[in-house]
């Protein structure tokens, strides 16, 4: 299983800046090992956030997005304290998910 | 040799080692062991020099948030500018004690990844760190940031509180602490020396020539070093002869107060000269505001106050405590850039 997501999420002025660095692979399907072979795809598909029990982000990712993706945005309403679980799903069907507490 | 002078010539090794600058009179004093303290730093691999103190992951991330994200990005992952400071190390490196991805090459090489010694990430970052102020961390803060990039790279738990108590069970965990060796030269000589120096001694022929030279693959092949120069910081030699280089105009901005002031500051830490690093280049700054007469005083308030935004998503620290005319002489001798 991959590595735990970083998470940190700070409220300020009533919006909830979540920074969150991911640990996956990212391959692209087009890359080629040592010994000539195609390197099978593998990347995240599917990004959601949620924030009390509502989603406040989702995304659909392709082979374009880099090793490692940081994901930055911004959402309204959140309060310190306050939970935001983050989720990924890859095309091999894997997924995470992490939590992070807003301060 | 007499009895006398055999006592007088131990009375003078004992002067030449205890005081070698009597030899000199006239010519400068001992140091004092105050003196020598403050430039007997360094942190060895045995921990020697390591000061008591401790920190724990979670403050690490607070004075990480505020005095080092800016560059290398809230996880250290730095990818923008700078080379990444965690990521590429695996449970079984922390198992094995060698970064097996530096082995297969191709990956871009984080610090974590290379770190043999745990004493080295802590002695950089307490004389080097943050690269504007160097020196300005108390201990107890480089043991938190220390724990907090060991965290990030999963070497260590969040909850985790390092100390000079426990550094050495931190290095027992290392990726990378069994990844150096010297067993084996700079090049691969295959047993014979790597130069043959055979002299000649009759006929020889002319003098040669000693000279120095990059093949013209390589001569090049980095652009205009001079134009990617950062400057950056109080430099106590003489200037880099970028003179040269950058024909006629450059002596002039050299004297500007304004241009000493931001070198002081470690404005240039930030911004280069022609092209974009962390923050906008100056050029670029001085274009955009050509003709906007309110312009001066609007970036003297955002200096002092910081923000992001207005170039991209990276901000720029807030600069409280300087000076209103310094920040003035700094704004101005940037809108004069070209
Ligand atoms: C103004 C930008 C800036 C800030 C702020 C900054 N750094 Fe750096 N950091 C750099 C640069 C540039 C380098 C590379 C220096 C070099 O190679 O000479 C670096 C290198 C490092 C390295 C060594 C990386 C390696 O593998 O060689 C560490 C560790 C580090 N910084 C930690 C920190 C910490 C901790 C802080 C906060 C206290 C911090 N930095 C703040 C710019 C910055
Ligand atoms: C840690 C990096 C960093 C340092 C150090 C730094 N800056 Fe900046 N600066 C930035 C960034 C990033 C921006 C772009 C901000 C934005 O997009 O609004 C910027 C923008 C600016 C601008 C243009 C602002 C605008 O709104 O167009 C000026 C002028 C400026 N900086 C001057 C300075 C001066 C003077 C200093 C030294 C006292 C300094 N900077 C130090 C990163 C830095």
């Amino acid at each position: 299983m991959a590595d735990p997501m970083r998470i940190r999420a700070v409220a300020r002025d009533g919006v909830v800046n979540v920074r969150v660095l991911m640990s996956h692979e990212m391959e692209t399907g087009q890359r080629k090992d040592a010994s000539g072979k195609l390197v099978p795809a593998h990347f995240i598909r599917n990004v959601t956030a949620t924030h009390q029990g509502k989603t406040v982000l989702t995304a659909l990712w392709g082979p374009a997005v880099a090793k490692n993706p940081y994901l930055e945005f911004e959402f309204k309403g959140g309060q310190k304290g306050e939970k935001i679980i983050v989720t990924w799903e890859d095309n091999k069907g894997d997924k995470r998910s992490d939590e992070g507490v807003i301060n | 040799m007499s009895r006398w002078n055999k006592a007088l010539c131990a009375m003078a090794l004992v002067l030449a080692a205890n005081q070698a600058w009597a030899q000199h009179s006239g010519i400068g004093r001992a140091a004092t062991p105050a003196e020598i303290a403050a430039w007997d730093t360094d942190v060895r691999g045995d921990f020697k020099g390591l000061p008591p103190g401790s920190g724990s992951v979670s403050h690490g991330e607070v004075v990480w948030e505020a005095k080092c994200a800016s560059c290398h990005g809230s996880f250290g992952e730095s990818n923008q500018f700078f080379p990444p400071l965690i990521g590429g190390v695996t449970a079984e490196d922390i198992r094995t004690g060698r970064v097996a991805g530096l082995a297969k090459g191709g990956e871009q090489r984080s610090t974590v990844m290379k770190l043999s010694k745990i004493s080295t990430l802590w002695d950089y970052i307490n004389r080097a760190m943050p690269w504007q102020a160097p020196k300005t961390l108390t201990a107890d803060e480089v043991y938190a940031l220390t724990a907090y990039i060991l965290h990030q790279g999963n070497i260590v738990p969040g909850s985790f509180v390092l100390s000079d108590k426990n550094m050495a069970e931190v290095q027992a965990r290392l990726p990378n602490r069994n990844g150096m060796t010297r067993k084996h030269g700079l090049w691969e000589t295959r047993g014979k020396p790597d130069v043959k120096a055979v002299a000649c001694m009759r006929n020889c022929g002319p003098e040669p020539r000693i000279t120095s030279q990059l093949p013209d693959h390589a001569a090049g092949s980095h652009g205009d070093l001079v134009e990617q120069y950062r400057l950056f910081g109080p430099v106590r030699m003489a200037a880099l002869p970028v003179a040269s280089a950058v024909p006629a105009a450059a002596p002039a901005v050299v004297s500007d107060p304004g241009r000493s002031l931001a070198d002081k500051n470690g404005c240039l830490a930030c911004h280069a000269p022609k092209q974009r690093t962390i923050g906008p280049a100056l050029a670029e700054i001085a274009s955009k505001y050509r003709g906007d007469s309110g312009a001066e005083s609007r970036l003297v308030a955002k200096v002092r106050a910081g923000g992001q935004g207005v170039w991209g998503t990276t901000p720029m620290p807030p600069f409280q405590n300087l000076q209103e005319q310094d920040l003035r002489a700094m704004v101005q001798w940037i809108l004069k850039a070209e």
